[in-house]
């Protein structure tokens, strides 16, 4: 992993932007956790919050997306090799469960696990895809 | 695919980061093009061949020749 002083522009915007959007994540989750939102939970209201979570998620997409656009084609298509495994294990994974809760005993698991699951599974397989092509 | 990137540059005495510079990739691009873990696009690959003035075929091994 590279360090700050030698990290490419590309990846240090990406650095900055996932920071930016993950902190925003993180602010209104522990808010809601610590009872900020604790009124509007059950209504519409705690709906429009649930979805506006989903921005910084968005927004996350967006930077990984944007590195891709900016970096060279080696960086490029190791992420988007890493990103199609990650996501695939992280539905193949998600959708198991699901399948585990309506056939079986299975305790539910909330919709939101996916995107840490997913960024999980991202961190998990980087060190053993190192190579662009098979 | 096969190729003698690592030779040429250990020629010219520059380092992976030096040569990524004068292609305009990252350092990690050149590394993973002298490990073979990366094939290069052919505008990739020409603009290597220009930067060291060989042809295309005297740094990559052509794999289906």
């Amino acid at each position: 992993m590279a360090s700050w002083k030698t990290m490419d522009p590309a990846h240090k915007r990406y650095v900055i932007r996932t920071n930016l959007f993950m902190a925003g994540y993180v602010a209104v989750n522990v808010a809601a956790i610590t009872g900020a939102f604790d009124q509007i939970i059950g209504t519409s209201a705690g709906v429009a919050l649930g979805l506006c979570v989903a921005a910084p998620i968005a927004g996350q997409l967006w930077a990984t997306l944007s590195l891709m656009n900016e970096a060279d084609e080696f960086v490029r298509a190791l992420t988007a090799k890493r990103f199609i495994i990650a996501s695939g294990l992280a539905m193949a994974l998600f959708s198991g469960w699901g399948f585990a809760e309506s056939y079986g005993t299975a305790p539910h698991a909330p919709g939101w696990i996916i995107y840490p699951l997913f960024w999980g599974l991202f961190g998990l397989v980087s060190p053993f895809v190192k190579s662009s092509g098979r | 695919m096969k190729n003698t990137l690592r030779e040429l540059r250990t020629g010219k005495g520059w380092t992976q980061e030096q040569l990524g510079q004068a292609l305009g990739v990252s350092r990690q691009a050149v590394n993973a093009l002298e490990t073979e873990k990366h094939d290069p696009s052919l505008d990739l690959a020409y603009r290597i061949a220009a930067l060291f003035e060989r042809a295309v075929e005297d740094v990559f091994d052509n794999p289906h020749a």
